[in-house]
C-alpha cells in the first residue's frame, strides 16, 4: 500500500503562516450554511427594516410631533437596519471561533500552525473583510432606498445650514443626497460600525469559547447594559451613556440632528470609531491572552 | 521520532500524567496502552502542543511541536474523530486544512480516495457514521504526508473490515519508515498490530518495551497436565519443586518446572500423560494483571453500590 503520489512542495523554506491560514479560514467560513444565512439576514433585514421604518415615518410626517420632527435624521434613519444587523454580525463573529470549540475542530486548527495567534489573526481578517463588504453594501443600499422613499413622499432637500427650526416647520420630510455635508462619511461609518462589532464579538468568542455564552454576553453589552444604566443616578448615567456601544453606532451615522436632541449623548463620529475600536482591541487581546495560555 | 521527558500534567490535585519519559522509534508501530482514564489522550495532546505540560517536555523530531515550521507536514494526528464541523463537507474540511500548510488540492483527493470517502466527500460531515468520521480523521492526519503519526484509538467505531484496513494501513505507514504511535485500551489489538509498547496506568509509565518482551517478562511459564493419576503426579511434581494448582476437571496447572521435567517424572513414576501443553498468557491477561492497581474507574456488580 503506497500512501503518497502527489508531489508535495518543499518544506525547506518558509513556514506555515498567516497567508495560508487566512485562505483556510476563508474556506471554512464559506463552507458552512450558517454563514450564508447570517449574511443574508444582514443584507435582507438591514435593508428591509430601514425601508420599512423610513416608509412609516414618511407616511406620517404631517402627524408627527415637533419632537419627532426635530430628531428625524434622514441618514441615521436610513440605517435603522442596525437594530438587527448589529446582532447578527456579533453572532457571526463569535461563531467562527466558538463553533470550533464546540466541535473540537479547534485542536485540529491549532495543530496546523506554529503560532496560535496566527489563527486569531486569520479569523479577524476574514470576518473584518466580509463584514466590511456586506456592511457597506447594506449601508449604501439602505441609504439610497430610504432617500427614494422620502422623495416619493414629497420629501425635499433642506438648504445647507438650515436650522432645526426650519426642519420642524417644514411641511415636507427632509431628504439628503450622498453629497450633502457629512452624509458619505456617515454611510461609510455605518458599515465600519458593524465591522468593529464583529471583531469585538470574535474576541468575546475566544474568551468565552461557548456559543451560547458568547452571544448572551454580546447581546447583554449591546442591549441590556444601556437599560441597566437607566437605573443609575443621572450624573453617572449621562457621563457613561455616550460610551455605550449602541450609542457609538448612532454617533457614527447621525448627520443633520447632531446639534439637537442627541447633543451631549453622542460623541463625534471619529471619536466614536476610536472608542469602539479600543473596545474591540481590548476584547481581542483578552481573547489572545486566553488562547495562548489555556489548553485547547 | 517522538519523545517525552518527564512529561507531567496536573489538573487540580489529580495527576493525569505523572513524570512520563519514553521514546517512540521510527519504522515500527508503537502501541500506547492503558486503561480508560490513564492519561493517554492527555499525553497525546501534550505531544501535539495543545495542552501545556505542568512539567517536562515532549518532542516531535527533536523539536517542540510549536517549533515545527510546517506542522501538518511533519506530524499528523487523529485525536478525536469528532473534531469536524458537522455542517462542513469532508472535502471542504480537508481543503481548509491543506491550505494552512501549502498542501496541493490534488493531495486532498488522494487522501479521500485512500480512506475510501471519495464518494461521500461532498456530504456534510455531520451525517457521517462514527466509522466514516474516523476515516476522515485519518485522512486529515495523512494529509501532509508526515513522517510522524499519532492516532488516539484509531479503530473506535470501525467495523471488522475497517479495523483490518486500519491495521494494514498502519503497518504500511510504519514500513515506509514513519513513526506510528497509536493508543488503545484493547490489548488484543496491540498484540496484532504493534511491535513496541508504551504502557501506562494512572499517568505513570508501567513498561516501555517490545510486545514480545512485555509478554515474556510478565508471564510465568505454566504447563497444563492431564494424566491417568492426578493425585500421585501432584506429589511427584511437588517433590521436584513444582508449584501445582489442581483444577476441577482433574488436570494440573504447573509452574516453576517445564514440560520436559514433567514428562520425564511421569514416565519414571509410571503415570500416563494424556495432555501436556504450555499455556500462553495473552497480552490482555498480562495487561489486566499489571494495571489492576491503576484502574481509576472499577466497575461494580454490587447492587447496593449501584443504587
Amino acid at each position: 500500500m503506497t500512501v503518497t503520489h502527489t508531489q508535495m512542495p518543499s518544506t525547506d523554506h518558509g513556514h506555515a503562516g498567516l497567508a495560508g491560514e487566512t485562505r483556510s479560514e476563508w474556506t471554512k467560513f464559506r463552507s458552512v450554511r450558517s454563514t450564508w444565512i447570517c449574511l443574508f439576514i444582514i443584507l435582507l433585514a438591514g435593508i428591509g427594516l430601514s425601508v420599512l421604518l423610513t416608509f412609516i415615518q414618511a407616511a406620517r410626517w404631517s402627524q408627527s410631533s415637533l419632537q419627532e420632527r426635530a430628531t428625524f435624521d434622514p441618514v441615521a434613519f436610513s440605517q435603522s437596519g442596525h437594530f438587527i444587523s448589529q446582532l447578527v454580525v456579533g453572532i457571526l463573529g463569535a461563531m467562527i471561533i466558538t463553533s470550533e470549540y464546540s466541535t473540537g475542530l479547534i485542536r485540529t486548527t491549532l495543530a496546523t500552525v506554529p503560532k496560535r495567534y496566527t489563527v486569531m489573526a486569520a479569523k479577524k481578517i476574514v470576518i473584518a473583510v466580509v463584514i466590511l463588504v456586506i456592511g457597506e453594501v447594506t449601508a449604501f443600499a439602505s441609504f439610497f432606498a430610504a432617500q427614494i422613499i422620502l422623495t416619493a413622499h414629497g420629501g425635499t432637500e433642506l438648504p445647507a445650514g438650515a436650522s432645526i427650526v426650519t426642519q420642524v416647520k417644514s411641511a415636507s420630510i427632509p431628504v439628503v443626497t450622498i453629497m450633502s455635508p457629512g452624509v458619505l462619511q456617515a454611510v461609510v461609518l455605518s458599515g465600519v460600525y458593524l465591522v468593529l462589532l464583529s471583531i469585538l464579538a470574535l474576541g468575546l468568542g475566544f474568551i468565552i469559547r461557548s456559543t451560547a455564552g458568547a452571544i448572551s454576553i454580546y447581546v447583554g453589552i449591546l442591549l441590556v447594559l444601556p437599560i441597566i444604566l437607566n437605573f443609575f443616578p443621572s450624573g453617572f448615567k449621562n457621563s457613561v451613556e455616550p460610551y455605550m456601544p449602541s450609542n457609538l453606532g448612532i454617533a457614527m451615522v447621525v448627520t443633520t440632528t447632531r446639534t439637537t436632541d442627541w447633543a451631549g449623548v453622542l460623541l463625534t463620529p471619529w471619536v466614536a470609531v476610536l472608542v469602539l475600536a479600543i473596545y474591540a482591541a481590548v476584547f481581542l487581546l483578552a481573547g489572545l491572552w486566553f488562547l495562548q495560555r489555556r489548553d485547547a | 521520532m517522538i519523545s517525552a521527558v518527564g512529561l507531567s500534567k496536573q489538573y487540580g490535585k489529580t495527576k493525569a500524567v505523572d513524570d512520563l519519559s519514553f521514546e517512540v522509534r521510527t519504522g515500527v508501530i508503537t502501541g500506547f496502552l492503558g486503561p480508560n482514564g490513564s492519561g493517554k489522550s492527555t499525553t497525546m495532546r501534550m505531544i501535539m502542543g495543545l495542552d501545556r505540560p505542568t512539567a517536562g517536555k515532549a518532542f516531535v523530531n527533536g523539536k517542540k511541536c510549536q517549533e515545527l515550521k510546517w506542522p501538518l507536514r511533519e506530524v499528523g494526528a487523529l485525536l478525536e474523530a469528532k473534531s469536524i464541523h458537522p455542517g462542513r463537507s469532508a472535502r471542504s474540511h480537508l481543503v481548509a486544512l491543506a491550505q494552512t500548510n501549502s498542501i496541493p488540492k490534488a493531495r486532498v483527493e488522494e487522501v479521500l480516495d485512500l480512506v475510501g470517502l471519495s464518494q461521500v466527500a461532498s456530504r456534510k460531515a455531520g451525517k457521517f457514521s462514527l466509522g466514516m468520521n474516523q476515516r476522515l480523521g485519518i485522512a486529515s492526519a495523512l494529509l501532509g504526508d508526515p513522517g510522524v503519526l499519532l492516532f488516539d484509538e484509531p479503530i473506535n467505531g470501525l467495523d471488522p473490515e475497517g479495523i483490518r484496513w486500519v491495521r494494514e494501513l498502519l503497518q504500511a505507514l510504519a514500513k515506509e519508515g514513519r513513526t506510528v504511535f497509536i493508543s488503545s485500551h484493547l490489548m488484543s489489538e496491540m498484540a496484532l498490530t504493534a511491535t513496541d509498547l508504551v504502557v501506562i496506568g494512572r499517568g505513570k509509565l508501567i513498561a516501555d518495551t517490545t510486545v514480545e518482551n512485555f509478554i515474556d517478562s510478565n508471564t510465568v511459564a505454566t504447563v497444563l497436565v492431564r494424566s491417568s493419576d492426578s493425585s500421585r503426579l501432584n506429589e511427584v511434581l511437588a517433590g521436584l519443586g513444582g508449584s501445582i494448582t489442581a483444577q476441577d476437571d482433574g488436570s494440573l496447572l504447573v509452574t516453576k518446572i517445564d514440560g520436559t521435567q514433567i514428562g520425564d517424572a511421569a514416565l519414571s513414576s509410571g503415570i500416563a500423560i494424556h495432555e501436556l501443553s504450555p499455556q500462553q498468557a495473552s497480552l490482555e491477561e498480562v495487561f489486566m494483571e499489571l494495571t489492576s492497581d491503576s484502574v481509576d474507574f472499577h466497575g461494580t456488580t454490587d447492587a447496593k453500590a449501584a443504587s
